[in-house]
């Protein structure tokens, strides 16, 4: 599907690791996400970041995982935070009541 | 001026044909001039009918998901039947969105009925030989409408 392709970027920074994810965040894709996501979490002296700019579609399966990531984070007592989301996408975190647990969702 | 008009799409209950019904739909609520904001809600709840139906129905085994666009004047109302084994869909009223959770408290399942509630104008779930959830979204005449 043109330019809906989910695609996932991983960007090391000081101090803090940014995935930029694009396209659509389903659950075609879940497995590859939970992949990526899966070594990046035992990271626990990095900051984890996930930058939703480019993301044009979120279901359930992919706001389940983000869940996942929270907790995770969090029993690691390790940072997580969302930053740059679509209005559509943020209206669907405020709908579920995620975006208290993202921290930096705007 | 009534006439009701259908599309029909069958795809496999597999999770890379999602994306065929996402496609149809925007089709199809494009041409009835629905707001790109209504469109996006009908985009997550059709594919959360179709997830459930490619995660529970036929438990790893080959079928079919049939999709129905029905348009009328006023409304799209969109059907997703499978007929595999009908799976429990949360029938409690209990909220399982995460508002005033802690975050142990909070689950990473089960949120798909919810949004299709939450972003639908009407939602019918009928289990009989297999799973079919009605979904209707009414078409605003303003786009002011909060």
């Amino acid at each position: 599907m043109p330019n809906n392709k989910f695609t996932l970027r991983t960007e090391n920074r000081e101090g803090q690791t940014v995935v930029f994810l694009s396209g659509e965040f389903d659950l075609e894709v879940a497995t590859q996400m939970r992949t990526t996501m899966e070594p990046l979490i035992e990271l626990t002296d990095r900051r984890l970041t996930l930058n939703l700019h480019d993301l044009k579609y979120i279901d359930s399966t992919g706001i389940g995982i983000l869940i996942s990531i929270v907790k995770a984070r969090h029993a690691r007592s390790a940072s997580f935070d969302v930053e740059h989301v679509p209005t559509h996408i943020l209206k669907l975190f405020d709908m579920t009541g995620v975006t208290p647990f993202l921290a930096k969702a705007e | 001026m009534t006439t009701d008009r259908n599309v029909k799409l069958t795809v496999p209950a597999l999770p890379e044909y999602v994306d065929l019904v996402r496609l149809t739909l925007y089709g199809v609520a494009t041409k009835m001039k629905f707001t790109f904001e209504d469109i996006e809600d009908m985009k997550v709840a059709v594919s959360e009918a179709c997830n459930n139906a490619v995660l529970h129905a036929y438990g790893g085994d080959q079928g079919e998901i049939e999709v129905q666009f029905n348009s009328s004047v006023d409304e799209l109302s969109i059907t997703v039947r499978d007929y595999g084994r009908a799976f429990r869909i949360a029938e409690s009223n209990e909220t399982p969105s995460l508002h005033g959770k802690s975050i142990d408290e909070i689950q990473s399942g089960g949120l798909g009925l919810y949004l299709m509630q939450a972003l639908m104008d009407n939602v019918v779930v009928h289990q009989d030989g297999g799973t079919v959830v009605t979904l209707t979204k009414k078409r605003m005449k303003s786009e002011e409408t909060a």
